[in-house]
C-alpha cells in the first residue's frame, strides 16, 4: 500500500532505530483504502508493546468486520522518530494505510497504565489534533478512551471526546454506529457527543462539572440529560463473542509474542488490593470446546510457535485440565508449545505446569503478595504459607530450578514485622527448593523475589486509603534489603518514584490534567521506560500547577466523601467495598464467589448488571 | 539430518517495505510462514525443540535481496511446486518465495558455502555525475585498501581480495547505478555501501542516500560461480 505519506516517511527509516515499527505489511493486518469510516486505534506505547494488547485485537477485529468501516493500528513513535516526523513536517499516521489520524473520524486510544498520560499528549500532538476535548472542531477526529484507566478517567478526561467504561465488544460499535449517524444527520460536536453520552457505559467530560457542594459520591456532577453515574459495559456470555483468531502477526521481537486465547474474563477471588478483581467481574468462561478450537485455528492462522491460555487467573477455569489434555495432544510434535500467563499457588497449577511446558522448565512465578499470615488475611490472598512451600516442593520435585515471586510492600496496616516476614518467607522458600532438589543439582536454584510499592486504586476496599509516604517507601524498601537473605535470591523491588507518580495519576482527579500538560510541555514522555522517566520533571510540573504531588497520593477519603472517581461504577456497590474495608481491618477473609456462596458485591442480578458467573464445566464448590 | 527427511532449498527476495527488516526478523516471518503454509517440517529434538531450518548470509536491515536463500528439512517428500505454492500463499508480499527445490543432505550449509554477493546500488542524488562518480570510485578502488569505522572498530579490506570483479557503473532514469560483486567471508564481508561512500566523500558528495540490492547469492568454488539452486 503506497500513499504519499509514505514517501515521507521512508526516508526517516535509515535514521531511526528499529525501522519495522513503521512499515505496516504484518501478515493478519486489514487493509482497506475505500472504507468511508476511519478508525484509528492508538495504543500510547510504542508498536513493541502495544502489539500485545488483546483489547486492541479484538476491537480491530470487530470493527473491521463492519461494512465500510477500517481500524487501523497506530502506536506512539519513539522519541527518535518523534524528532524525525516533526522535523520534516510528517505526522502522525496509521499502520494500515498510512493515512494521517487527524485525517480518521475516530481516534481510540487504550489506556492501560497510568504512566502512559504523557503519551497521549505527546501522540495528538503528533497528530496535529487539538490536545484538549474544548479545542477541537468538527473536523477533528472523535477523540474516545477506553481501557483500565477508565475506571478513574479525570486526570486525562479533558483531553478526550468521549470515554468508555468497560468491556468494548459491543459498546465501540455502538459508538461508531452513534457517530456515523449523528454525521449523517449533520450534528454539530456537542450534539455528537451528547448522542454519544446517551450509549451506557460511555462518559463524555464535558457534561460534567465539578461538584461545588462538597456532598454525594462524586468530585464531579452530571450536567442536564447526562447520567448521574456511569456504569461500566459488560458482555454477559463471552462465549458468544470469538476470539480473534487471525490477528497481526508482527515481524519483530514484541511482548507477548504469541497467540492468546482469553479463557475466561473477571476474577472473584476478592483480593482487596486487585483493581482488575474488582472491575472486571463477574467470572465469565469460554468453554474447553470453543478454547481449543479458537486455540488451534489462532495457530494455523498465524503460524505462531507459541499459545498462551489468557485471563487474570488461568488456573480457575473448571475445564483447564481437560483444555490441557486436549491442547498438548493435538500439538505434540510440531515443536508448539502452551503457556500459562499466571498460576495459583497450589498444587494444580503445578500439574498443569507440569502438562504445557514439555521439557522446558524456565521457571514459575507465584504471588505470595505479603510476608505474613496476618498481612494475607488483611488483603484476602487466600494463600498459605503450607500451599506457598508445598507448591514450590512440588515444582522443584518436577525439575523446576527457578522460581520468581511476586511482593507488595506498603499495604493497609502493614508493619515492619511483615515486611520482615518475606525476608523470612523466601528463606523458607529456599529451603524447601534445596530439599527437593538432587544435592548436585542444588547450585543451579535461583528464586527471584520482586517486590512492587502498593498503589490503591479506585474502585476497590483499600482504594479509600492514600498511598503511603514516599520516604515511608524508601524506609520500608530498607527494611526489606536487612531482612532478605542473600545466597540464591535475586531481589529487585519497584522505583519508589514511579510508583509515586502511579499514585498521583491512580488518586488524582480533574486538576492533574493541567499538571500532566504542564510535564509533557516540558519533555515528559514514555514515562514508563526507565531510562525516560524523570520525576523531577513532573514534580516541578505538577508544582507549576499548583499541585502537591505527595498530597495527592497520600489522600485519603471517609466515608461519604466524594471521590474523584464517585460518578463511574463498576457495578461493585460502595457500600460492599467498605464492607471489604471493614472485614480487611478485622483480619476477616472473604470466600470466592465462583466456588461458595454470593459475597454481595452487587454485580449479578437484575438489580446489579443483568449478569452472572458463566462456567464452562461443573461450578467446584470449597476447596 | 535424520534418516528419512528432505532438505528443501527456497529461494526468496526480501523488497519493497520489508528490506527494512533485521536477518533475524526474516527468519521469525519465514518461520511463521512456513508452518502456515503447513509444510511438513522436521523439528529438532532436545528440551527446546524447534524448526529445521537454515538461512544463507544475512542482509542487513534496509537491504533488500533477490536471491536470498534458506534450507528446511521435510518429514516427508513434497513436490517443490507444491511446497512453492503454500509458502507463496502464506508468505507477506514482499518476502516472496521464488523458487525450490530438494538439494542432498551432504552439501555444506548455505551459510558456508555462500561466499560472493552481487549489488546493485541506486545513489539517490539527482546532481551526480556518472563519470565524475565512476572517476572516484575507481580511485578508491586503486587505492587497494578501504578503511571501515564500524561500532568503534577500524577494519581494513584488500579491496582486491574483497571485490570478485570490477565494479560497473550506469545510469538510469532514476540515477546513477553501481554494481558490485563482493567476497563474503568468515573474517567479515565488505558492506558495499562503504565503498560507494569512499567515493562519494571523494568528490564532498557524502550523504547521499543509496538503496542496497544484492541482486544475487552465489557460490564460487575451482569450477566456477553457481546459484546455489
Amino acid at each position: 500500500m503506497t500513499s504519499s505519506l509514505w514517501e515521507r516517511i521512508e526516508p526517516l527509516l535509515s535514521r531511526v532505530e528499529r525501522p519495522a515499527r513503521y512499515i505496516d505489511s504484518e501478515w493478519g493486518a486489514h487493509r482497506d483504502s475505500d472504507a468511508s469510516y476511519r478508525a484509528a486505534l492508538l495504543y500510547p506505547d510504542t508498536y513493541e508493546v502495544g502489539m500485545a494488547n488483546q483489547a486492541i485485537a479484538i476491537l480491530y477485529d470487530r470493527l473491521n468486520a463492519v461494512d465500510g468501516v477500517a481500524a487501523e493500528r497506530v502506536y506512539l513513535p519513539w522519541v527518535d522518530m518523534a524528532e524525525q516526523m516533526r522535523t520534516q513536517s510528517v505526522p502522525l499516521f496509521t499502520l494500515e494505510t498510512c493515512a494521517a489520524v487527524a485525517s480518521c473520524d475516530l481516534l481510540g486510544i487504550t489506556l492501560p497504565y497510568e504512566l502512559t498520560y504523557s503519551n497521549i499528549l505527546e501522540a495528538l500532538d503528533l497528530a496535529g489534533i487539538p490536545l484538549r476535548a474544548a479545542d477541537r472542531s468538527d473536523a477533528d477526529p472523535l477523540v474516545v478512551g477506553g481501557g483500565p484507566c477508565a475506571f478513574n478517567p479525570e486526570p486525562i478526561a479533558p483531553f478526550f471526546d468521549a470515554i468508555l467504561v468497560g468491556e468494548g465488544e459491543d459498546a465501540a460499535l455502538e459508538i461508531v454506529a452513534a457517530h456515523r449517524a449523528a454525521r449523517e444527520q449533520g450534528y454539530s460536536r456537542e450534539a455528537t457527543l451528547k448522542e454519544l453520552s446517551r450509549i451506557p457505559g460511555v462518559y463524555v467530560p464535558a457534561l460534567y462539572s465539578p461538584n461545588e457542594s462538597g456532598q454525594g459520591a462524586s468530585a464531579l456532577v452530571a450536567q442536564a440529560g447526562a447520567p448521574e453515574v456511569v456504569t461500566k459495559r459488560v458482555v454477559a456470555d463471552l462465549g458468544a463473542y470469538d476470539t480473534p483468531t487471525c490477528p497481526v502477526v508482527p515481524f519483530m521481537d514484541v511482548v507477548h509474542d504469541r497467540v492468546g486465547v482469553e479463557v475466561l474474563r473477571g476474577c472473584t477471588r476478592g483480593c482487596r488490593f486487585c483493581q482488575a478483581g474488582m472491575v472486571y467481574r463477574p467470572v465469565r468462561e469460554r468453554s474447553a470446546d470453543q478454547i481449543v478450537r479458537e486455540a488451534l485455528a489462532g495457530i494455523r492462522c498465524t503460524g505462531y510457535d507459541e499459545l498462551s491460555l489468557t485471563s487474570l487467573s488461568t488456573t480457575d477455569h473448571s475445564q483447564l485440565e481437560e483444555v490441557m489434555r486436549r491442547l498438548t495432544r493435538r500439538l505434540e510434535g510440531t515443536g508448539i508449545s502452551v503457556s500459562l500467563p499466571s498460576l495459583r499457588v497450589d498444587a494444580f497449577s503445578v500439574s498443569m505446569a507440569r502438562l504445557v511446558g514439555g521439557g522446558r522448565k524456565s521457571g514459575l512465578t507465584f504471588a505470595p503478595e505479603a510476608g505474613t499470615q496476618r498481612l494475607r488475611d488483611v488483603i484476602n490472598k487466600n494463600v498459605t504459607e503450607q500451599d506457598l512451600l508445598d507448591t514450590v516442593s512440588s515444582a522443584f520435585t518436577s525439575g523446576w530450578r527457578r522460581v520468581k515471586l511476586y511482593f507488595m510492600i506498603g499495604l493497609p496496616t502493614e508493619t515492619d514485622e511483615d515486611i520482615e516476614g518475606i525476608g523470612r518467607l523466601v528463606s523458607k522458600v529456599f529451603r524447601a527448593a534445596r530439599e527437593a532438589t538432587p544435592p548436585q543439582q542444588r547450585g543451579g536454584i535461583r528464586v527471584g523475589v520482586s517486590v512492587s510499592t502498593f498503589v490503591p486504586k479506585a474502585h476497590t476496599p483499600f482504594g479509600f486509603d492514600g498511598q503511603i509516604s514516599y520516604h515511608e517507601v524508601l524506609r520500608r524498601q530498607q527494611v526489606l534489603r536487612d531482612s532478605m537473605p542473600k545466597k540464591g535470591i535475586d531481589l529487585a523491588y519497584h522505583d519508589a518514584q514511579v510508583s509515586l507518580l502511579e499514585g498521583v495519576m491512580a488518586r488524582g482527579g480533574r486538576e492533574l490534567a493541567d499538571g500532566i500538560e504542564a510535564a509533557w510541555r516540558g519533555g515528559a514522555r514514555f514515562d514508563a521506560w526507565t531510562e525516560q522517566f524523570d520525576l523531577g520533571l513532573w514534580t516541578t510540573a505538577l508544582e507549576s500547577v499548583g499541585l502537591d504531588p505527595h498530597a495527592i497520593a497520600t489522600r485519603s477519603f471517609d466515608r461519604g466523601e466524594p471521590t474523584p472517581w464517585g460518578h463511574i461504577s463498576s457495578g461493585v456497590g460502595e457500600g460492599y467495598l467498605w464492607h471489604e474495608r471493614e472485614r480487611a481491618f478485622a483480619g476477616e477473609t472473604t470466600e470466592d464467589c465462583s466456588f461458595d456462596d454470593c459475597t454481595g458485591c452487587g454485580v449479578c442480578g437484575d438489580s446489579g448488571l443483568g449478569v452472572d458467573i458463566v462456567l464452562g464445566g461443573e461450578r467446584r464448590g470449597s476447596r | 539430518m535424520a534418516p528419512g527427511e528432505f532438505r528443501l532449498r527456497v529461494r526468496y527476495g526480501k523488497i519493497g517495505r520489508l528490506r527494512h527488516l533485521s536477518h533475524l526478523e526474516v527468519i521469525h516471518a519465514i518461520e511463521r510462514g512456513a508452518r502456515r503454509a503447513d509444510l511438513p517440517y522436521a523439528v529438532t529434538r532436545g528440551f527446546n525443540p524447534h524448526m529445521k531450518l537454515a538461512f544463507g548470509p544475512a542482509l542487513p536491515v534496509a537491504t533488500a535481496g533477490l536471491s536470498e536463500y534458506f534450507d528446511i528439512w521435510l518429514t516427508r517428500y513434497m513436490p517443490a511446486e507444491e511446497t512453492l505454492n503454500r509458502l507463496a500463499g502464506a508468505m507477506p508480499p514482499d518476502l516472496t518465495p521464488v523458487s525450490s527445490g530438494y538439494v542432498g543432505d551432504d552439501l555444506p550449509s548455505l551459510s558456508a558455502a555462500c561466499n560472493i554477493a552481487l549489488y546493485e546500488m541506486r545513489i539517490e542524488r539527482e546532481d551526480l555525475d556518472r563519470g565524475t562518480f565512476a572517476k572516484a570510485l575507481d580511485a578508491v578502488v586503486r587505492s587497494g585498501e578501504l578503511t571501515v569505522q564500524r561500532k568503534g572498530k577500524t577494519k581494513v579490506f584488500d579491496l582486491a581480495r574483497s571485490l570478485s570483479k570490477e565494479p560497473r557503473v550506469s545510469v538510469d532514469q532514476t540515477g546513477v547505478v553501481v554494481e558490485l560483486a563482493v567476497r563474503m567471508g568468515q573474517e567479515g564481508s565488505l558492506r558495499p555501501e562503504a565503498l560507494v561512500g569512499a567515493a562519494l566523500s571523494r568528490m564532498d558528495a557524502e550523504g547521499a542516500a543509496i538503496a542496497v540490492t544484492r541482486i544475487d547469492t552465489l557460490i564460487e568454488d575451482e569450477k566456477g560461480c553457481a546459484r546455489p539452486l
